[in-house]
């Protein structure tokens, strides 16, 4: 066409897209740690979920550290000289790193057995593990050139990309206890349900958008980036388990496993398309 | 590079601007040389880089140039997404720097930035020693601190860049804004943007054309792009 484009790199690789979804199983888990406290059924899971939870935020913590490019500098955004908080990634610093105190905190208490705070850490661990999904929603839907990015919806995917893949781990480290799968059954459902809802609206408006978002739509929903987005992770991973787990047999344990396994794999896909796929038709610009 | 440098020696604040003539423009490509011979640009990476449409129906056809570079916005997203506040804007002047010691490489105001005007450094670097850290123009800020004009604008033969002050009402620029139809790039992103075009085509400062192809088809091309700059 005797053009001359110059083909810009992406900002953030796939390595980015594995921390989401290490960050959002860990904040669920930490959220069905507090729901033991208020659901008999999640007993057995209290100490799993908490301590499984803490191991991932040091996977997570190593995952972010080795993405920059200058990892050792990390100590820069704790430096209360140089904090920006007009940026998401400086509140979810702060964040994560709350969390990791909060959770060594709530470890210490459930190994002495003190009910009477443990409760009230777990609260506090669950809370500041909520502001993870939220945060990494907000750091890409501050940008307001890229489109699916930047809708407001963003966070509240995330939380419910969270609860979901939290669940999905929570109903495999519960395998052969009925009582709690038949609760975490319910938690899968209905935040699969949710993420294939906000999918279908965010794509819906992506595609009535201006040119980047027709693009954007057009990748995101054909060749091998709409395979593993349509395919992968909203209809096997988002419609496929909820349809499961909405029918008669979504009460048998080994539906509720198939399910787990589908969310996990699908939120896996969503996260790298959501992630990779914004970024490609700015990369022409 | 010190922050500290005075711009002005007056009592207002100067506003700088570059007005880009692509009528003017022929495409030779000294802006960008100049760049990477001021700052040692390595490889693969550009502080400005000057693409081109070819537009028009044979035989009434020609190549309408649109020479790029960070614009300087007023409203810097990338400034506002940096975490560590390694990136700044100077507020008499308004350039937008970057603490290149502060910088984790985190890539936030890569993102950020809708004209790509930013990029990464690689590992490895001949002359000098700042590498893995995020880069941009300056607007040449260590020369016009001198009175001296950026080196793109410097060079430039066709005088189709033009650089100064927009607050001084007798400056170049001013003139230039003033008398003529100009255009920013993406005003819709509301950056408030300190490069003018005059005469840029609407086809040219839309996203390319490329990409409207298959995502394989621009693949193939995306990586024999790259595979020269391996380095």
């Amino acid at each position: 066409m005797g053009d001359y484009v110059w083909f810009h790199d992406v900002s953030w690789h796939a390595s980015y897209a594995v921390y989401f979804f290490v960050i959002g199983i860990l904040a669920g888990l930490s959220f069905i740690s507090y729901g033991s406290w208020r659901t008999p059924a999640l007993r057995p899971l209290r100490e799993k979920t908490a301590y499984a939870s803490f191991v991932l935020l040091g996977l997570g913590g190593l995952l972010l550290i080795a993405d920059l490019s200058q990892p050792l500098r990390f100590l820069n955004i704790l430096n209360p000289a140089y904090l920006n908080f007009t940026s998401p990634l400086a509140w979810g610093a702060l964040n994560i790193v709350a969390f990791g105190i909060a959770s060594v905190i709530y470890i210490r208490t459930l190994r002495k057995g003190d009910e009477q705070n443990g409760k009230l850490l777990a609260l506090i661990t669950a809370l500041l593990a909520l502001g993870l999904p939220i945060y990494t929603g907000f750091d890409l839907a501050v940008h307001q050139s890229r489109p699916v990015w930047n809708t407001p919806i963003m966070p509240v995917l995330f939380v419910a990309m969270a609860i979901a893949s939290g669940s999905a781990v929570g109903a495999l480290l519960a395998a052969g206890n009925a009582e709690a799968q038949k609760v975490l059954r319910e938690y899968m459902l209905w935040s699969a349900g949710a993420v294939a809802v906000m999918l279908v609206s965010i794509m819906g408006t992506t595609n009535y958008g201006g040119a980047a978002e027709e693009l954007t739509f057009a990748l995101m929903t054909s060749g091998t980036m709409g395979l593993i987005f349509v395919g992968v992770g909203f209809l096997a991973g988002s419609v496929a388990p909820a349809v499961l787990l909405f029918a008669p047999i979504g009460r048998s344990q080994g539906v509720v496993m198939v399910s787990a396994l589908l969310i996990l794999v699908g939120s896996a896909a969503l996260r790298y398309v959501l992630l990779m796929a914004p970024q490609q038709v700015q990369t022409l610009f | 590079m010190s922050e500290g440098s005075k711009v002005s020696t007056g009592g207002s604040k100067k506003r700088y601007a570059m007005v880009v003539d692509t009528r003017r423009c022929i495409g030779c490509m000294a802006c960008q040389v100049a760049c990477k011979a001021e700052y040692d640009t390595p490889l693969g990476v550009n502080r400005t880089w000057v693409p081109y449409k070819v537009v028009g129906k044979y035989p009434n056809v020609k190549k309408q140039f649109l020479p790029r570079l960070c614009n300087h916005c007023e409203d810097p997203p990338c400034v506002r997404n940096c975490p560590v506040e390694a990136t700044f804007v100077v507020e008499d002047g308004g350039f937008v720097l970057q603490r290149y010691e502060r910088c984790i490489g985190c890539r936030s105001c890569m993102a950020a930035c809708p004209y790509n005007a930013r990029f990464m450094l690689p590992s490895h670097r001949t002359y000098t020693p700042i590498t893995n850290v995020v880069d941009k123009c300056t607007f040449c800020f260590h020369r016009v601190t001198q009175n001296l004009v950026p080196a793109c604008v410097q060079t430039c033969i066709g005088r189709s860049r033009v650089f100064g002050d927009l607050n001084d009402p007798n400056s170049e620029v001013s003139y230039l804004v003033a008398k003529n139809a100009t255009q920013v790039l993406r005003p819709e992103q509301g950056t408030k943007p300190h490069v003018f075009y005059i005469g840029a085509d609407r086809n040219t400062t839309e996203i390319g054309r490329d990409a409207y192809r298959k995502p394989e088809v621009m693949e193939l091309e995306r990586s024999a792009f790259k595979r020269n700059f391996k380095i």
